[in-house]
């Protein structure tokens, strides 16, 4: 497997590829800004197909050869995927004796207050390939009962006979001492050279036995997956005379090495989403935006999430799957826990495909439940009956049916019409058009709480903010959204509909580390932790070295974990470069306090001693050169924009003759309504609102 | 916009966009007021525990949301913002901030605080924050302020009136004096009250925002609209249930007191149209012991039971509970009077939800579920450190659901009157003087059914510092959780000191004592009973539960006819003897005879005819 930093001979692309469910897309980008872009349907059997199909087929229509390739970044779904299908590997998890059921157990939290119906999900690794160790280690690391290794061995030989094909460890307190789960490893790794393991204190050494046991085990889980696809992916390349290098995009939106990303998989889960906002960081920062809110709508969800001062803000854990839902900050018990840093996203089950309908009570409801990618929208003509959003965006002329990926997709307007006339306008005695307007607008109150989530709710004021938006749907809804949150400027970038698999070019090598010290600071007593900080930093030094990292292109980054004494939940707040000492301490503890402050209104009393819970390192590997090239050109044909239609702008305005206009002819700034038909995605630019191009070739709508 | 009335019907349906949007934003202060306490917060109950709720409510207190929090606080929060708002008529004005606790004037038992914040508009009061937080201590005769054998509220702590924590911005601080000075821990539980109140700012802030998007009347005006909206669905859901009347009736084992003399719950539900009523009476009269419930949690339970068996999309909202119109006479353990004792109530309450599910299920053979593992055991550890710094650890924990009519109970998930997160057992032990030694199922303990209860669990706490007072409050040691439609009851809870020492000692469900260094207390709840006969489950699942050792292979013989073949060398690879279990389950069949199976199971104690019913009825006259 390939180094990340290394010095390679001059080639012309970097070449983003994001997998989703349904598409993979596929981005060339030159260093003067030429782009080359393909959408093309996934390979669900083997995603590595689709790839190299995809990038033979760009091969082709340009003219190269595996060798103007210089890096590929590579987002993928492949580990969330093994996780929501269950796909995972066969995988055993020894842990403490009388701990058995942690990973079963969970929170003991409901996500609904009142739903008998909900179940929990099945967890990773079933009771019977959960095992016990006879062993105790004490809360402050005293070993208090020795591990016996000949019960290891044979608990490891049972697991061996029931054909597991992965091991996770984790012992209680095992984040003070982990010389159990250490000598555990030896045992594993000596019965079953080969075999994919993981102890705890390798992948999440902090406190709370359920966050520490879940991210282990789906560590594991999906450990010889991930390792698989990314070694056919390898050879595949190298078949295809790629021999770019690999890197991998990871949840929290920096790059690893394949081989890294095949170590720690539990680091790329959220792989896919994070791109987007690496994307727009970039962007973002090239425009002299401070603040802004990146919206990512595809088919079946929407996402949002905040860059603030050229920061991406980062959650500590999140849950993948067991429902999409904006409370998810409130520990609910849904889905499966990761307690691996990722870009913080709100998540809400509101997309394209998403199912409207009138309830008992003469209330619109939109989703959660979705026609997915099969039936799909009525304007499919696959079988769908019930009325979707993008159903309603046709009944309203946003989106063209006869231009839907350049009319690859050819739809059916008037099913739209008649499925929204009789399931939705009816039983409301509206027009179908007022109909179809009303589901629009819920649509997008729905996606407002994700952005709320992410802003006003932490104490944002979210007016002072950009919106850009992006995915398939994302600039049809963005103007609309930023209107009714009182936002002023939307951007949106090139190839939005594949802007997740463009902004991985604009990602840099990133790791991250962290240890629980769990201690009120004081000026003295804090020796050990500047040591263990600074392990920390030579730990990733020593890594992004082994990439090709020169010392120069090295950043690192210090954040420690902390709240007031006695709470439970902690800020991640930057710490100063310096040791901790009778300087840095109290500017460590005013950091905390200012953030405590603008996120909960108030701080506490000086009575209350703030403590530090994690020390966590950030190590980035910086790239020669800005990324961003100074203009992008998209090399696609021209295509001759279609006549204006009647577009429908609610029940005040009523339907309005739109222009529909080709990106590039915006140029001159134009007043809205009119409509940006892209390769990708279509964009609306509502009336009262003016849209132009900027140098980058982002459409930026003022409002 | 227009002004229709709020009684106009068809208001969402003429403007069903702003309605929408407007909901899901209160919806969303409530959520954030949520996350605020939970992650503000100091004592291990509140935090980690999760005990406490957060609604947003109009200018008249009347609910429009609830935070995803703790399904049994619905209830009880109008009854105590009603009671604030009559207290203080007049006298509400910008700036204060209301607090009670007080369980004769609206509230649910000591330790439970509620902060009410008015919100007020230039000048115009708009609507309420509200917020409720179980408290670690307040007070009283045992640390922790929730023991289940005090006999009267002056033992169980400080009684607060509706009175102001701030007076028109100015706090109160004569009453915090006099708080602190009665409280065990005054620092932690005056952060809790803290983070309330922070709950409360961030509820204001939200709220002015959506005035500045909306107009204040349209606001005052939607907020009056959820509510009717909540009440159509909920009647609409509501009518299309049969008619009709059924009763129920379970035993709580005791209050604690008057040990081992059985407590009687009885509920009848009637539903007829749209409306529904669920009737306490029959139950028994107010108990010595602290487990006596307040009327507004009563409604709370009655209230969870129902919403359970209806559709899921009906708001959190006051409007939904109006139809349903809940019942309990004075002075018995379903609307405890002065002076009785309350803080251990929940238990109660827990309890009149599963037996509220016991009426229902008879109205509905395919719908709802049996009983649960009886109601939250409370554990509380209270004692000083060497240094004289007192230490309190509260724990509430329920885990094993009773059968669902079309699934199994759930395996270690909150009961569905509660919400309560469990604490992490590294962080308990880098915080108090306590060891865990074990958290996890216990096989053989589910009650059988075509689907089976939940397993239950148990764990083991080793004591580590000189001295304390261990409070417990637990039940269904001799009434175990019912079965239905031929579904069979769960084992019971059992609590022990030192177990598999020569210093065993057995304990009873309810209690205080001293504990000393290294005595270990192990508590496992009781095992959810089963719905439907369970030699029509399925032999699939009952090979997932024998492989998975929670099921014994002699049980999965006896109790559910099903045979193991257990020759293959690895676990994964047993199988169905589906021959062994046809030919089993045919013998089984046989030996029970014909006759349609019980409607409800309940292993009462070998020396329990029901008698004392008799007794209850007269008493009660």
């Amino acid at each position: 497997m390939s180094t990340a930093g290394a010095q390679v001979a001059a080639r012309t692309y970097r070449v983003g590829v994001d997998i989703g469910g349904t598409f993979t897309d596929i981005v060339f980008l030159a260093e003067d800004g030429r782009l080359l872009t393909r959408k093309i349907s996934s390979s669900v059997d083997n995603y590595a197909l689709a790839i190299v199909e995809g990038l033979r087929e760009l091969f082709e229509a340009h003219g190269l050869v595996g060798a103007d390739v210089e890096v590929l970044r590579h987002g993928t779904t492949v580990g969330s995927n093994a996780i929501l299908e269950h796909k995972g590997a066969l995988t055993g998890l020894i842990c403490s004796e009388g701990f058995r059921d942690i990973l079963e157990i969970r929170n003991l939290r409901r996500p609904h207050l009142y739903n008998i119906v909900w179940n929990k999900p099945q967890p990773l690794v079933e009771r019977y390939l959960r095992l016990p160790v006879n062993e105790r280690v004490t809360v402050d690391g005293t070993v208090e009962i020795p591990l016996d290794l000949v019960q290891v061995e044979q608990v490891v030989d049972r697991m061996l006979a029931e054909g597991v094909e992965s091991i996770a460890v984790c012992l209680k307190n095992s984040y003070i001492n982990p010389a159990h789960e250490q000598a555990i490893k030896r045992v594993i790794e000596a019965r079953a050279p080969g075999l994919p393991n993981c102890i705890s204190y390798d992948v999440l050494p902090e406190i709370k036995e359920y966050e520490r046991t879940s991210t282990t085990a789906v560590n594991a889980y999906i450990l010889p997956i991930v390792k698989r696809y990314l070694e056919t992916l390898r050879s595949s390349l190298d078949a295809s005379g790629i021999n770019a290098r690999l890197l991998l995009m990871q949840s929290n939106g920096g790059l690893i090495t394949d081989a890294d990303a095949a170590k720690m998989p539990v680091n790329i889960v959220e792989s896919g989403p994070a791109g987007g906002v690496v994307g727009a960081q970039a962007l973002a920062k090239k425009l002299g935006l401070n603040q802004i809110v990146t919206f990512d709508m595809g088919g079946t969800t929407a996402k949002a999430s905040i860059v603030e001062d050229g920061e991406v803000s980062r959650a500590t854990e999140y849950s993948v799957g067991g429902g999409i839902m904006i409370g998810s900050r409130l520990l609910t018990g849904s889905g499966y826990l990761l307690r691996v840093p990722a870009i913080d996203l709100a998540e809400v089950g509101a997309g394209g495909g998403s199912i409207v309908r009138v309830d008992a009570g003469g209330a619109i409801r939109v989703g959660p439940d979705s026609a997915g990618a099969f039936p799909g929208p009525v304007c499919y003509g696959k079988g769908g009956a019930e009325p979707t959003i993008t159903d309603c965006n046709v009944v309203l002329g946003y989106i063209n049916p006869q231009f839907l990926v350049q009319g690859e997709l050819a739809l059916d307007a008037a099913k739209s019409r008649e499925a929204v006339a009789q399931k939705v306008a009816a039983p409301l005695g509206l027009s179908p058009e007022h109909a179809a307007y009303a589901a629009f607008r819920i649509a997008g109150s729905n996606m407002m709480r994700a952005i709320r989530a992410v802003s006003v709710e932490r104490g944002r004021d979210v007016r002072g903010f950009s919106l850009f938006a992006f995915g398939g749907n994302g600039p049809l809804f963005g103007a609309d959204l930023a209107a009714s949150l009182g936002m002023k400027l939307v951007v949106v970038p090139p190839s939005a509909g594949l802007f997740s698999s463009f902004g991985l070019l604009y990602a840099d090598v990133e790791h991250h580390y962290s240890r629980t010290f769990r201690r009120v600071l004081s000026s003295d007593g804090v020796a050990d932790i500047n040591t263990a900080w600074d392990k920390l930093i030579v730990h990733g030094r020593a890594q992004l070295q082994a990439e090709g990292f020169p010392p120069e292109r090295i950043r690192i980054r210090k954040f420690a974990d902390m709240h007031y004494k006695g709470q439970s939940y902690e800020l991640a707040v930057p710490a100063p470069d310096a040791p901790l000492d009778g300087t840095t301490v109290p500017v460590l503890e005013e950091t905390f306090a200012k953030e405590y402050e603008r996120t909960y209104g108030h701080r506490s009393p000086a009575s209350i001693p703030i403590e530090m819970v994690n020390i966590k390192v950030i190590a980035l590997g910086l790239p020669e050169k800005s990324l961003v090239p100074e203009r992008l050109h998209d090399v696609r044909a021209a295509v001759a924009a279609p006549p204006p239609r009647q577009v429908y702008f609610g029940p005040a305005l009523g339907w309005m003759l739109t222009p529909i206009l080709r990106r590039a002819a915006l140029a001159l700034k134009t007043g809205g309504p009119l409509i940006v038909e892209d390769y990708d995605s279509t964009c609306v630019v509502p009336p009262g609102a003016t849209a132009e191009l900027d140098g980058y070739g982002n459409i930026l709508i003022r409002l | 916009m227009n002004a229709p009335t709020p009684a106009d019907p068809s208001v969402t349906t003429r403007d069903p966009i702003a309605f929408e949007l407007f909901k899901n934003s209160v919806a969303a202060i409530a959520d954030e007021m949520a996350v605020t306490v939970h992650r503000t917060s100091y004592t291990s109950v509140v935090k980690n525990n999760m005990d406490f709720s957060t609604a947003f409510a109009d200018c008249d207190g009347v609910i429009v949301a609830q935070g995803l929090t703790l399904s049994g606080h619905l209830g009880a929060i109008p009854v105590a913002l009603q009671s604030v708002m009559k207290c203080f008529e007049g006298d509400i004005h910008p700036g204060d901030v209301f607090a009670m606790n007080d369980p004769f004037e609206g509230g649910m038992h000591l330790p439970d605080i509620f902060v009410f914040a008015p919100i007020f508009i230039e000048g115009k009061r708009l609507a309420f924050a509200c917020t409720i937080a179980h408290h670690t201590d307040v007070g009283g005769r045992v640390p922790g302020s929730s023991a289940a054998d005090s006999t009267e509220i002056f033992q169980e702590g400080i009684r607060i009136p509706p009175i102001k924590l701030y007076d028109r911005g100015v706090k109160n601080a004569t009453f915090f004096r006099i708080f602190e000075a009665n409280v065990r821990v005054p620092d932690k539980v005056v952060g809790d009250l803290t983070a309330q109140l922070s709950a409360c700012y961030v509820a204001e802030k939200q709220f002015i925002e959506l005035v500045e998007r909306y107009g204040a009347s349209t606001v005052a005006f939607f907020m009056k609209e959820i509510n009717i909206y909540a009440e159509r669905v909920t009647r609409a859901a509501i009518e299309n249930l049969p008619d009709g009347e059924w009763s129920f009736e379970d035993w709580i084992d005791d209050d604690g007191v008057d040990r081992d003399k059985p407590i009687r719950l009885f509920v009848t539900v009637r539903k007829h149209g749209d409306e529904m009523e669920v009737d306490y009476t029959g139950s028994s009269p107010q108990v010595r012991g602290a487990i006596n419930s307040t009327y507004s949690y009563s409604c709370g339970s009655a209230w969870t039971a129902v919403r359970a068996i209806l559709p899921q999309d009906i708001p959190n909202a006051e409007g939904a509970s109006r139809p349903i119109k809940v019942i309990a006479p004075e002075g018995t353990i379903a609307n405890v009077i002065m002076p009785g004792a309350c803080a251990a109530r929940a238990m109660t309450g827990f309890r009149m939800t599963d037996a509220t599910f016991g009426a229902l299920a008879q109205m509905l053979p395919d719908n709802g579920m049996t009983a649960s593992d009886g109601g939250n055991t409370n554990v509380s550890i209270g004692g000083y450190y060497r240094n004289r710094k007192p230490f309190i650890y509260v724990d509430f924990t329920c885990g094993s659901w009773g059968a669902r009519a079309f699934d199994d109970g759930h395996d270690g998930l909150s009961h569905i009157k509660g919400n309560m997160a469990s604490h992490a057992v590294e962080v308990i032990e880098a915080e108090y003087p306590i060891q865990f030694l074990a958290y996890e199922f216990v096989p053989d303990r589910f009650g059988p059914g075509k689907y089976r209860g939940g397993a239950p669990y148990r764990r083991d706490y080793k004591f580590l510092e000189a001295e304390a007072v261990l409070s417990v409050r637990a039940d269904r040691k001799r009434f175990p959780a019912f079965g239905l439609y031929g579904g069979q009851p769960g084992q019971p809870s059992e609590n022990v000191l030192n177990p598999g020492t020569a210093q065993e000692e057995p304990l009873t469900g309810k209690f205080s004592r001293q504990i000393k260094r290294n005595d270990v207390f192990r508590t496992m709840l009781a095992g959810g009973g089963g719905w439907g006969d369970p030699l029509e489950r399925d032999p699939l699942r009952v090979l997932r539960d024998v492989r998975n050792e929670l099921l014994s292979d002699a049980l999965a013989r006896s109790q559910y006819g099903v045979v193991i073949d257990r020759q293959a060398a690895s676990v994964g690879a047993w199988s169905v003897d589906e021959q062994g279990t046809h030919a089993l389950r045919e013998t089984m069949r046989l030996a029970r005879g014909a006759g349609p199976l019980p409607f409800v199971t309940r292993n009462w104690p070998a020396d329990f005819d029901g008698t004392d019913i008799r007794a209850i009825e007269a008493a009660a006259k």
